[in-house]
């Protein structure tokens, strides 16, 4: 039973950490149409400028902050540079999807080229353990699920409270008619990015206090797990996300806990793909 | 006086612009599929534009919204041109554009709808235009939190419609509104909304393909036939005219 | 000089597998992220097939099969291997997915087989791989570490390279290709014309994954190790990217990438690695791979075409009697001089005999709303009869319903006396009733000839089968479809623009296309609709003699059109429809006096 309650616990991490890149990635896609696969490595680069703060003597939570404000320029950037001229320009959503590859390789090998191949870490402690319904968690680790249930509380908030948020999922619904209603859209859809790169740096620090030591290439298994967890609950969906983080989060370590470990991410996998397969809008419909 | 009547009077003043088509030539690329068309609607007046398919109304209105582009001729709203302005300037400069299809946010709800429609205002000032809307149309009222795309075709039009007047644009152009609405629905639609918004002292141009519902209501009508202009008066001269009839039936006119 | 041998086994692994994956992506439009699993597959059921059983060599490896067979068997299980690997991926393609995700899925299931096989032991010997794979042919006379022996297995890998490269063009070439580019161009339109899509994109999967079996077969049987680390997904990226900048479709493009990217790239990684010692070891691959994703970006914004863009094809059409005889041309230009329109009356009404095509009360609903409510209709053989009404009346869906590409909720459709409610789209198109469509439905990168050939039905070179036999076993039945194609085409006088490509003509010229396209599946019954959409008067006249000519010659054509004008002049009888129900049928001139028709236009 332990065993159970333990790994249930793991994948509430698991989950957590997920939720906050999986929102972010289906609102890229939700507002901009674009798959964008170079999300996970805009998570190295945060979870890399967290190192970098942490190492000039701050502590690991300023350099979170540090983190967010870094992928969002550097998310913004790829848009105003790389992404939006391409879609001026009329390309197919293929292209996209390739091009992002490419900037997801400049991204990651250029930060591995800089870094080196060794497995880094950050100077923290973990604090104490905590006993919480049979689960053993540590500090940092409720800390890390308190940061995402305040991300998704905030998300939402933003989604259906503030005017910005309304803007984002109206330019997502239809474009023209944003525009017609006097939004601007390419302001509107700056923002998008800026903001979901700032998830993005967040998800990736988050992602690397938890696993412990990381290198250039961490993220690339979990860019599946986002993707699986993304059309699992609809792809442009933002509770969808939230929903598949948590199903895949869970999926995925409470079956480690009985097959074998090296196999836990095939749920993940197998999910996505029969989802594909039977109902590519996923659980809760695509786009809200 | 109560509020609203207050705020139609102030803005009175802002809804004195005419709108304007001189000379407007447009097409989707290759050749122009409209030709030197010249339309005006005065303040206060419903407009009509008919004509057969395939006669270029809707490009017309696309046109006028920035939607296509204008290869020759101008548009203009009062004083300011806007010929070929973005969508989001037209929207400032008072022009409220209502297409024929894609016209709410399906995913959003009723008042989020309105909410967008508004976005240009001061936030404050968010609340009492929903509410003047509703009276205007009060069927949606009741669907406030119902999300766009759960509703009927007519419901959705009053929404559209709706989400354009909370801007309460000097200019209000419809592009064939009464598509795929019932004909009891259609004539509320145009007898009672669009006549209520040239009363409140908007210009307004409609496009629409039921010719004789919407000669009813308007207090002009230009005819279209082949992307060019052929005839234009008002609904009485027009119904009296033989050509008025042969041009929707493919005659040569004269 | 061993490293110049080195170098030519990489070219020809590289070329075969880019040429694979050339066909796959540039030709037939199917993205497969996870390419490289095929090429691993193949190594590795080569290296298994070629090894002893697992318990020789000291037994430090574990894996299936062990049956040491001789050359060249095991290369040839390894693109059988390859080939059926692609068999479950279908799943994928099948489905009306978007490209983007059918590409994103058939990433994820590179990466979930590639972690599979890292971890499982018994059947791969996990992540440790395979090693002391035989060399082909050691066991016979040749010494294996002879440099004879090393250019010989060079010289055979480049063989093998060009023996791919003829197989694949033969492929591209046929009429089987031809119709690979079409659903690449436009899969709805390819779909509409009959094409299987899923048999045709498991085709692809399966051929590309064959011939990537194959070079994984060349490759690992050279160097004698099986690695899955070597077969991550990003090395998908690289052939990708030696794919695009070589040119997608072309296969020669596809070779030159090859060359340039994978082979290119090792080299002068190399040759700086050489001679700089001091650099720190994960610097030059991670830059290799920053260079990588830098000249995707960059060839796709500049020139995604390729360096050797794919190459149109131009078809010449067979000699034949003068060309005096075909009409002048219409103008692509509105108002050259008038030539006079060949001033042809609408035929003669047939005399009486059974209907080609009647519906019985047919009628479409949409939830509550009937698009189409009780219709009877008759329309006779050889007439070119009009449908006409006002938006909304229903004209568009009743074509649907007798096209078969929508559902009747009620009532009955008989064509040549058999009731065809019940049958689908595609095999009331191959009992002759055809239709077309209203939006632009042109296949932009093919020639207008070819997007007449395409239309062929059943043509021999058209099957994945036909198209390995050659051009001698189809060309018969291509030359007899060229010339179909070009007597059509200077029936509508277009013969100018026979070898331009569909995208490059004006609006009226591709709705041309379309007309001429649906003739050639040479129906019995033609379905228009609004055939003269944004087409230029003078134009619309030409179409117009054309089509009456053709019922002149037999055919039945029913079409549905605004330009009220043209039914004038060449429709008899004309059908109108009102609030989907039919209003009254006759022609132009009767049904203008009748007042109820008169008020359904302006009512509307």
């Amino acid at each position: 039973m332990s065993l159970l309650l333990a790994s249930v616990g793991f994948g509430l991490i698991t989950a957590a950490v997920l939720a906050i890149a999986a929102v972010g990635f289906t609102l890229q896609f939700a507002v901009t149409d674009v798959l964008n696969l170079a999300f996970a490595a805009v998570m190295t680069a945060g979870a890399f400028t967290a190192y970098l703060v942490n190492q000039a003597g701050y502590s690991v939570w300023v350099g979170l902050a540090a983190a967010m404000v870094a992928c969002a320029a550097l998310s913004a950037g790829l848009n105003y540079l790389v992404y939006a001229p391409f879609q001026r320009r009329g390309s197919a959503p293929i292209t996209l999807v390739i091009v992002s590859l490419g900037m997801a390789l400049i991204v990651e090998f250029g930060i591995a080229s800089v870094a080196g191949g060794i497995d880094v870490s950050y100077q923290m402690s973990q604090g104490r353990t905590v006993t919480i319904g049979g689960m053993l968690l540590s500090t940092v680790q409720l800390i890390i699920i308190a940061i995402s249930v305040v991300v998704m509380a905030a998300v939402h908030a933003l989604l259906r409270y503030t005017k910005l948020g309304k803007a984002m999922r109206a330019t997502a619904a239809n474009r023209m008619l944003a525009r017609g209603c006097g939004i601007r859209a390419s302001q509107v859809i700056a923002l998008t990015w800026a903001l979901t790169g700032a998830l993005g740096g967040l998800a990736g620090t988050v992602f690397a206090i938890d696993v412990g030591s990381f290198n250039a290439s961490s993220t690339d298994i979990f860019l599946i797990l986002i993707l699986a967890a993304v059309f699992l609950g609809g792809p442009g969906n933002a509770y969808g996300a939230m929903l598949g983080a948590l199903v895949i989060g869970l999926a995925t370590e409470v079956s480690a806990a009985y097959i074998e470990p090296d196999y836990k991410y095939v749920v993940a996998f197998v999910a996505l793909l029969a989802m594909l397969a039977v109902r590519p809008t996923g659980l809760l419909g695509a786009r809200a | 006086m109560s509020d609203d009547q207050r705020a139609l009077s102030d803005d009175q003043r802002a809804l004195s612009d005419d709108l304007r088509a001189d000379g407007v030539t447009a097409g989707y690329g290759g050749d122009p599929v409209i030709r030197e068309v010249t339309v005006r609607a005065e303040p206060g007046t419903v407009v009509s534009v008919v004509g057969p398919n395939g006669s270029g109304k809707s490009t017309l209105l696309k046109a006028m919204t920035g939607v296509l582009r204008v290869t020759a001729g101008r548009v203009f709203v009062g004083d300011r041109e806007v010929t070929n302005l973005p969508p989001e300037e037209m929207a400032r400069a008072g022009v409220g554009y209502v297409p024929q299809t894609d016209d709410v946010f399906a995913p959003l709800t009723v008042r989020e709808n309105l909410e967008m429609g508004g976005y240009l205002l001061h936030h404050r000032e968010i609340p009492h235009r929903v509410e003047y809307v509703l009276t205007v149309f009060p069927r949606l009222a009741g669907m406030l939190r119902r999300p766009a795309g759960r509703l009927s075709g007519g419901e959705r039009k009053m929404l559209a419609m709706g989400r354009v007047l909370m801007l309460r644009p000097a200019v209000f152009l419809l592009d064939e509104p009464t598509a795929n609405l019932a004909p009891a629905v259609a004539s509320v639609l145009l007898g009672e909304h669009v006549r209520h918004l040239a009363e409140a002292g908007a210009a307004v141009l409609i496009v629409e393909q039921r010719a004789r519902a919407v000669l009813a209501i308007s207090d002009r009508t230009y005819v279209m036939g082949g992307g060019e202009l052929r005839m234009e008066g008002t609904p009485a001269e027009l119904s009296a005219s033989l050509d008025f009839v042969a041009s929707f039936l493919g005659g040569r006119p004269g | 000089m061993y490293y110049l041998i080195i170098l030519l086994v990489y070219a020809a692994v590289d070329a075969i597998a880019c040429l694979g994956l050339s066909q796959q992506f540039g030709v037939a439009g199917v993205t497969n992220f996870g390419f490289i699993i095929f090429q691993a597959a193949g190594a590795y059921v080569a290296a298994v097939l070629a090894l002893p059983p697992d318990t020789a060599d000291g037994g430090f490896q574990t894996y299936i099969g062990g049956l040491s067979l001789p050359f060249p068997l095991p290369w040839i299980g390894a693109a059988v291997a390859g080939g059926v690997l692609a068999l479950p991926f279908t799943f994928l393609v099948g489905r009306r997915l978007r490209g983007d995700f059918a590409a994103v899925g058939l990433l994820v299931t590179a990466v979930l087989l590639n972690l599979l096989v890292m971890n499982y032991r018994p059947l791969f010997n996990g992540d440790a791989g395979l090693a002391l794979v035989p060399t082909p042919l050691r066991q016979t006379m040749f010494v294996t570490t002879s440099n004879a022996y090393q250019y010989g297995y060079a010289a055979a890998g480049l063989v093998l390279a060009a023996a791919v490269y003829v197989f694949v063009r033969r492929i591209t070439e046929s009429p089987y290709g031809r119709t690979l580019r079409a659903m690449r161009d436009n899969d709805k339109v390819a779909d509409s014309l009959g094409k299987n899509l899923v048999a045709l994109r498991t085709g692809a999967l399966v051929t590309g994954g064959a011939i990537a079996g194959l070079s994984g077969a060349v490759l690992v049987s050279f160097i004698g190790v099986w690695s899955p680390a070597e077969w991550s997904y990003a090395e998908t990226i690289v052939l990708f990217t030696a794919v695009i900048i070589g040119g997608a479709g072309n296969h020669a493009g596809a070779v030159l990438g090859a060359v340039l990217v994978p082979v290119g790239f090792e080299e002068v990684t190399r040759f700086i690695s050489n001679n700089n010692p001091n650099l720190p070891p994960n610097l030059l691959p991670s830059l290799q791979w920053v260079a990588i994703g830098l000249l995707i970006t960059v060839f796709l914004w500049l020139r995604p075409q390729g360096l050797l863009p794919e190459r149109r094809r131009m078809i010449r059409a067979p000699a034949r009697s003068p060309a005096a005889q075909a009409p002048p041309e219409p103008p692509a230009e509105p108002a050259v001089e008038s030539a006079p329109a060949p001033a042809a009356r609408a035929p003669v009404p047939a005399p009486v005999t059974e209907p080609i095509l009647r519906t019985s009360g047919v009628s479409k609903a949409f939830g509550g709303v009937h698009a189409v409510a009780g219709v009877t209709i008759a329309v006779g053989r050889g007439t070119l009869t009009g449908l006409i009404g006002p938006n909304g009346a229903g004209k568009s869906t009743l074509l649907s319903l007798l096209a078969g590409t929508a559902k009747a909720s009620a009532g009955q459709v008989i064509y040549q006396g058999q009731d065809v409610t019940a049958v689908p789209a595609y095999r009331r198109a191959r009992a002759g009733l055809v239709r077309t469509f209203q939006l632009a439905s042109e296949f932009k990168r093919l020639t207008v000839l070819e997007n007449l050939l395409s239309a062929v039905p059943s043509h021999r070179g058209d099957t994945f089968a036909g198209a390995v036999a050659g051009r001698r076993y189809w060309r018969g039945a291509e030359d007899l479809a060229i010339g179909r194609a070009t007597e059509l085409i200077e029936r509508f006088g277009l013969a100018r623009h026979a070898n331009d490509y569909a995208g490059d003509l004006s609006g009226g010229q591709r709705r041309l296309v379309e007309i001429m396209r649906a003739l050639m599946t040479e129906p019995s019954m033609l379905l228009l609709d609004e055939p003269m959409a944004g087409v230029h008067p003078e134009l619309a006249r030409r179409i117009g003699a054309a089509l009456v000519g053709l019922c002149q010659d037999g055919m039945t054509i029913l079409m549905v059109e605004h330009e009220l004008s043209i039914m004038d002049e060449f429709c008899e009888p004309v059908i109108v429809m009102a609030d989907g129900a039919v209003l009254a049928e006759g022609t132009m001139a009767e049904l203008r006096d009748r007042t109820e028709v008169v008020e359904a236009y302006l009512v509307g």
